[in-house]
């Protein structure tokens, strides 16, 4: 279960409305390697993690990455906060804004929905890992791309912050995949699945 | 400085401060999901975790409170009388 806390874990604070921001910002909500793919990722695997702290270091930064998620979406709600027509109608945050006027919707800088593919569960620790570590450097690459076009330093802010978590999970998951391999068998010489061929108990 | 300006000033600190707390609560949290047995980050975490109820409860007679379930007044209910986070002025004080 969860509960929910009335805070931003980083507070957000955007004075100037700026379509053409909230035009690619958007994709760090529902796009490929946006904050809703992080949480559901992580969240859902958990069930066939085979040992309990890696399940509770994928519980905690699920959680972390829901209040990521509630972080983007205040960005996309102050940017688009008292645009003008005009602006939107002469920005690429016109499309968006035909289908979902000035709600947060999550999708693509592309307009693309959010797709269940941008994240995987393949319910084997060694695999599930190796994705979220590749999955946190895809995550930080794309905020990088977002600061290079971020031209409003309110906006920079928060994504500096949310870049620097990436790097933070990145590195936990590493400890997290390290501590799994530690407890493979000795002659399992290479990384791979210590549940396919028998299951192994609980520690 | 008037009354309301002097709270919305305090709640924009307190603010400020709890965030901080909390963001050393989350690291130390998942630092010790990978290293339970550490020591020294099990002793931090505690410090904090005091420092962290002091505040909430400063934040929450300031503000208003940050779960449902600390909504406390008898005859309203506060939890849905502050702005929400995402709004900037809940960011501003």
């Amino acid at each position: 279960m969860w509960i929910y806390e009335k805070k931003l874990q980083y507070p957000v604070r955007i004075k100037n409305p700026n379509a053409r921001l909230a035009h690619i910002i958007v994709s760090q909500l529902g796009g490929p390697d946006g904050e809703l793919g992080a949480s559901m990722r992580y969240l859902n695997q958990r069930y066939a993690m085979p040992y309990r702290d890696v399940a509770g270091m994928l519980t905690d930064v699920g959680t972390e990455e829901l209040a990521h998620l509630e972080i983007v979406a205040a960005i996309l709600h102050q940017l688009t906060a008292n645009l003008s027509e005009e602006e939107i109608a002469k920005s690429p945050f016109a499309a968006y804004f035909t289908d979902h006027t000035t709600g947060v919707y999550p999708a693509g800088a592309d307009g693309t929905p959010f797709n269940a593919r941008a994240f995987a569960v393949k319910g084997d620790v060694i695999t599930d890992l190796s994705e979220d570590l590749a999955a946190e450097q895809k995550a930080r690459t794309t905020y990088e791309n977002l600061i290079r076009l971020s031209d409003d330093p309110d906006v920079t802010e928060p994504l500096r912050y949310l870049r620097a978590r990436e790097i933070v999970h990145f590195q936990r998951f590493g400890d997290a995949l390290t501590r799994t391999q530690e407890r493979l068998d000795s002659r399992n010489f290479y990384a791979f699945n210590p549940v396919y061929d028998k299951i192994q108990p609980r520690e | 400085m008037d009354m309301m300006n002097k709270n919305a000033a305090n709640g924009a600190r307190l603010l400020d401060e709890l965030q901080k707390v909390d963001f050393c609560l989350v690291e130390t949290n998942l630092y010790l999901d990978a290293y339970p047995s550490c020591a020294e980050a099990l002793a931090f975490y505690r410090t904090l975790k005091e420092k962290r109820q002091q505040l909430a409860k400063q934040y929450e007679a300031t503000v208003g409170p940050l779960t449902a379930t600390a909504s406390e007044n008898a005859v309203s209910w506060d939890w849905i009388k502050t702005p929400w986070p995402w709004e900037l002025v809940a960011n501003m004080g």
